[in-house]
């Protein structure tokens, strides 16, 4: 290495030169404020655009700083999902159960409250509360001091209806 | 003034590594006062490396201030394997090759003048008198011609070349900041000298 080292020393002096280059006077004494002022620059303009997401990114640099957590999270996600798909697939799941009660209980409570309606102690009380106009049975006294014509015998509102289809 | 001159790789070598493990310690909480510290003590070999590498004074004053920026915000994964000084140059260097392969053939030379003492450096006084072929050649032509000659070097050649014959790392430390073996370097660094001197044989010596 040292024959090669005495091949090259004129070309060694040559680069030396480089070592004369220099910036302009002051460069250095200003240089240390520079970077400083654009880190702190920089730290302001980071915190005020993501304050509002610094969960998010405290979140994605877990992501960057370990990649295990990333097929460890992915894995937890393809699991929760497999598991959806398999719980949901059960032929006597409890989802099922609950379906059911959810939807038979609006059938009774319809009923109660068709019962309701129709029972003339609760009508007479006046406690039901619906935004639908409701028929109430009792008798409402007529202008022209007749009876209302909608309060009939409950027979009455039964009517026998015949289509009549043409070519019969 | 002389920029990395020897004495810098004297720094290297004992660079008061407790002051700067406090220093490091210090900036990592966050204090500023400390790292301004840090960026004085090793701004004029960073900017150095790097404008040699550009032959640029604003791409290299750009590159520079960006190095310690990003070394400040990554001093918390810093963990202390190396010194702080072969990371930092390490971020430095891949920011400067990476800026270099994006930019790839529009190279731009901005060059800094050369100081006073190069007209008295004996090795430089021999090079631009009587023996030298091209006698007319003066400071600034060679300066020029030898910036050019630097520029058709691929970025590993030219860094060695740099690191060892500017800056006067030694082989050692080329490979730790490099992340190659010692073989490479000097592989390279004599492949990288047998080009330069093809580039530049009308202003040197015989040898």
């Amino acid at each position: 290495m040292n024959e090669s080292e005495n091949n090259f020393e004129s070309l060694r002096r040559l680069l030396a030169l480089k070592r004369h280059e220099i910036p302009p006077p002051g460069y250095f004494n200003s240089f240390p404020s520079q970077v400083l002022s654009r880190i702190r620059a920089g730290d302001t303009a980071e915190s005020e655009e993501f304050a509002g997401s610094s969960w998010l990114l405290r979140f994605l640099q877990v992501f960057e700083a370990k990649p295990a957590f990333v097929s460890a999270f992915a894995s937890s996600l393809c699991l929760l999902l497999l598991l959806g798909i398999v719980y949901a697939e059960r032929p006597d799941g409890t989802p099922k159960t609950t379906l059911l009660a959810s939807v038979t209980q609006p059938v009774v409570s319809l009923a109660e409250a068709t019962s309701s309606v129709l029972s003339p102690s609760s009508a007479q009380t006046g406690l039901m509360i619906s935004t639908n106009p409701v028929l109430s049975l009792e008798s409402v006294p007529s202008l022209f001091g007749q009876q209302n014509s909608l309060v009939q015998p409950q027979s009455s509102l039964v009517q026998s209806v015949n289509f009549w289809v043409p070519g019969n | 003034m002389i920029m990395a001159e020897p004495a810098a790789r004297q720094d290297l070598e004992t660079p008061a590594p407790v002051d700067e493990e406090a220093l490091v310690r210090q900036a990592r909480r966050g204090d500023l006062t400390a790292y301004d510290e840090l960026v004085r003590r090793y701004q004029e070999r960073i900017y150095a490396t790097i404008y040699h590498m550009t032959s640029n004074h604003e791409d290299a004053n750009d590159l520079a201030q960006e190095s310690f920026i990003k070394a400040f915000q990554a001093l918390k994964s810093f963990k202390g394997g190396s010194s702080f000084y072969t990371w930092l140059y390490r971020i430095a260097v891949n920011k400067t090759i990476n800026f270099l392969k994006q930019r790839k053939n529009r190279t731009h030379m901005s060059l800094n003048d050369l100081d006073f003492n190069a007209e008295h450096d004996p090795d430089l006084v021999a090079l631009i008198s009587d023996k030298t072929p091209r006698r007319d050649a003066g400071l600034m032509e060679l300066q020029e011609k030898l910036n050019a000659a630097m520029l058709k070097l691929s970025e590993p050649h030219r860094l060695v070349v740099v690191l060892h014959d500017v800056q006067g790392l030694s082989h050692d430390e080329i490979a730790r900041i490099m992340d190659c073996n010692i073989g490479t370097v000097r592989s390279r660094l004599f492949y990288a000298r047998q080009q330069l001197q093809g580039y530049l044989s009308d202003y040197l010596g015989p040898t």
